[in-house]
Formats: structure tokens, C-alpha cells, sequence
């Protein structure tokens, strides 16, 4: 395994891209949870009961972070099926949009928006936030071993 | 002649007719509240009773929803030291104005909490549902059945009180209090504005922590 991740991410782009990936992730999602305001002063702070919310924000960017790169690296180096890549996405998306639509600017854009439809579709959003985030990352986590196995196999690396 | 005179007729009668419907709807709706009551470029004539010393030099107008999850978070985390460090030693009051947007049963919470206010226990019932609030929006937690068993533990005459919910008599009433937030650029609850006695206003969107607040209270002091 660490095999592989020598020959993903000694790729200096790919290390790049997973640092660029982790970093904005962790950013929006923790703005749009409300762990972090810009506004009036940029202040982070954890509400007591948020604790599982925060550190499944992290993981999650984390695994979309390690995910992503590794299937660009698959799909780029070794011409291969995008197959595996929506899988990452999906999970990053599914991810992402737990939790985005509560009581903040974004659930009352979409609520707005697109009248009781939309106040339904963040009501789930957000009753559901922790199991979405949970799927996701379990999504993102069978996504990760199929593609270490598949890079091992398609690299023939040595173990 | 005839048919004029029929014409004529009718007319009088639907006069008439909207003329009834109307006094009999204003008086449906009215209530004792001070129209002209403002705090900045917020009409918060009709919102919650003022929370503290009216004559204080600072307020506080939070917009928030009943079902709201992070309203929930401010109000167990960061009010009760706003309450502690300022609202109590009257520095500070604070002003709760109805956005209800997040689910179907958030209007009628709304709505609940001035039924409470009839019987002058607007702020216990206000603390009820916060205390109360449970995670799912519309799951039930805050139904009619509910938001009347809430009246009950708190020993509200439950005859004025479900006549109140019932008739949706402040139906209006937090219908203007959503559209005040979203005139005065409110884009998710809970909102806040903090307003000092020249009228200058600081916006502050989400569940701040106190730490935000103490900073802004204490320029403006």
C-alpha cells in the first residue's frame, strides 16, 4: 500500500492536487457547517453535540483528498476506465451535501429557490447529515481499496 | 329599471358583505403591540416582547427558527453568557423576531409562542421549544398536539391558548417577521443585528460563539 502511494504522489502534481483537494473541502465544508465564520471576524469554533459532525468533515476531505488523485493517477498514467473515478466523486459529492443545506445561506437559497420542494430536500439534508456523511465516506473508503488493488495489479507492484 | 335596481342591489349587498369580512378579520387579528417600535432599519413592532431592560442602551434582535438547529446551538451555548454578562446587568436587551422558513411546522411554533404572550409567558414558552427542540425538522416534535402540550406544562389557560393556535390568529403576524428579515438582508437563521442607541448596527450571521458578540458589545459600550 505505501508502495503505491510512493507512486501517486511522488508525482508532484498529484501531491499538489491532493493538498489543493483537502484544503478547499475542509474550508467549505466547515464554513457551510458553521464551524467557521468569516464574518464579522473569522473565528472557528466546535458546538458542544458537533463534535462527530466536525471530525466526519475531516475524514471525508481527507479520503476525497487520498481518492481523487490516486484515480486521476490510474485514469491519466495508465489509460484506464473512468469507471472507478465516479465512484470518488459521487462520494465527495453525496459528502458535500449533507449538512450544506440547514438553517444557513445555502438551505435558504435553495428553499427560496425552488418553494417546498426545496425546504423538503434540505429538511433530508439535514436530518440525515450524519448517515449521508457516513455512506459517503464508506463510499469513498470501498472506492479507495478497489483502486489500491487495482493499482497494484495494472503497476505490477511487488510486495 | 329593473335590472339596474337588481345590479345596484347586489352591489350594495357585496359592499356590505366586504366590509363585514373585513372588520370581522381585522378583529380576529388584533392585538396590543407598539406599531412604531424599532430597532435601526428593523421593525420589530411586531416581535417577541423585549428580553431584559428596555431602557438598555444596546439590543440584541436575533432572527431565528424555531427548528432550527443552530438557533438551537446559540441559544444553549452563547445566550445564557449574553444573558449572564449583559442582558442582566442592563446593558444589553435582546429582541426575538420570527423567520420561519425551514419546515411546515415551523409558522405554527412561531405562532405558538405569541399565543403564550396572551398570557404574558411568551419568553417561557420561547425557552420550552428551544429546550425541547429535537434534531429532524417536521418530525413531529413541533405538531399542534405538541406545541400545546407545551402550553399545558407550563399551566397556560389551555382554552385561550388553543383557540389562539387554532385560529392561526398570528398567522400574519410572523409572515411580517419573515419579511423583515429578508428585507433587512437576513440569509439564514439565526441572524442577528446588534443595534446601540445611534442607531448603528452590526449584522452577524450563524451560531457565533460569545467570544464575536463580547467583542462587538463591548465596542459599542
Amino acid at each position: 500500500m505505501i508502495e503505491i502511494f510512493k507512486v501517486v504522489f511522488s508525482n508532484f502534481k498529484f501531491l499538489i492536487l491532493s493538498v489543493v483537494i483537502f484544503s478547499s473541502m475542509l474550508t467549505i465544508l466547515l464554513l457551510i457547517s458553521e464551524f467557521i465564520f468569516l464574518e464579522p471576524y473569522f473565528v472557528s469554533h466546535i458546538p458542544s453535540g458537533s463534535e462527530l459532525g466536525f471530525i466526519l468533515i475531516v475524514v471525508l476531505s481527507g479520503l476525497s483528498a487520498l481518492v481523487i488523485p490516486m484515480n486521476l493517477f490510474r485514469i491519466i498514467n495508465l489509460k484506464n476506465s473512468k469507471q472507478k473515478m465516479s465512484g470518488s466523486i459521487f462520494g465527495t459529492i453525496v459528502g458535500s451535501a449533507a449538512g450544506a443545506c440547514s438553517c444557513g445561506p445555502i438551505g435558504f437559497a435553495v428553499i427560496s429557490t425552488f418553494g417546498s420542494v426545496g425546504a423538503t430536500a434540505t429538511a433530508f439534508l439535514t436530518n440525515y447529515e450524519i448517515p449521508i456523511r457516513i455512506i459517503a465516506i464508506g463510499i469513498l473508503v470501498i472506492t479507495y481499496f478497489t483502486t489500491i488493488k487495482s493499482l497494484k495489479s495494472e503497476c505490477k507492484v511487488q510486495f | 329599471m329593473n335590472k339596474k335596481g337588481v345590479i345596484l342591489g347586489m352591489l350594495v349587498i357585496s359592499l356590505i358583505a366586504v366590509i363585514i369580512t373585513s372588520m370581522s378579520s381585522s378583529t380576529d387579528e388584533s392585538f396590543d403591540v407598539d406599531m412604531t417600535r424599532t430597532h435601526g432599519s428593523i421593525s420589530t413592532a411586531l416581535g417577541s416582547p423585549i428580553l431584559g431592560d428596555p431602557l438598555a442602551p444596546i439590543t440584541i434582535v436575533e432572527f431565528g427558527d424555531y427548528q432550527c438547529h443552530q438557533c438551537y446551538n446559540w441559544f444553549h451555548d452563547t445566550k445564557p453568557m449574553i444573558m449572564r454578562d449583559y442582558v442582566e446587568t442592563g446593558k444589553v436587551n435582546l429582541v426575538f423576531v420570527d423567520f420561519a422558513f425551514l419546515g411546515k411546522d415551523s409558522p405554527k411554533a412561531a405562532q405558538a409562542t405569541y399565543c403564550a404572550d396572551d398570557q404574558n409567558m411568551y419568553w417561557e414558552y420561547h425557552n420550552s421549544l428551544y429546550t425541547s427542540q429535537e434534531s429532524k425538522i417536521d418530525n413531529g416534535w413541533a405538531s399542534s398536539e405538541r406545541l400545546k402540550a407545551f402550553a399545558f406544562n407550563l399551566n397556560l389557560d389551555m382554552d385561550l391558548f388553543n383557540e389562539c393556535l387554532d385560529s392561526e390568529k398570528y398567522s400574519k403576524r410572523v409572515q411580517y417577521n419573515s419579511q423583515q428579515a429578508r428585507d433587512n438582508g437576513v440569509r439564514g437563521t439565526p441572524g442577528f443585528f446588534i443595534v446601540d442607541s445611534d442607531y448603528n448596527q452590526t449584522q452577524i450571521g450563524g451560531a457565533q460563539p460569545f467570544s464575536v458578540f463580547q467583542k462587538i458589545l463591548d465596542s459599542m459600550i
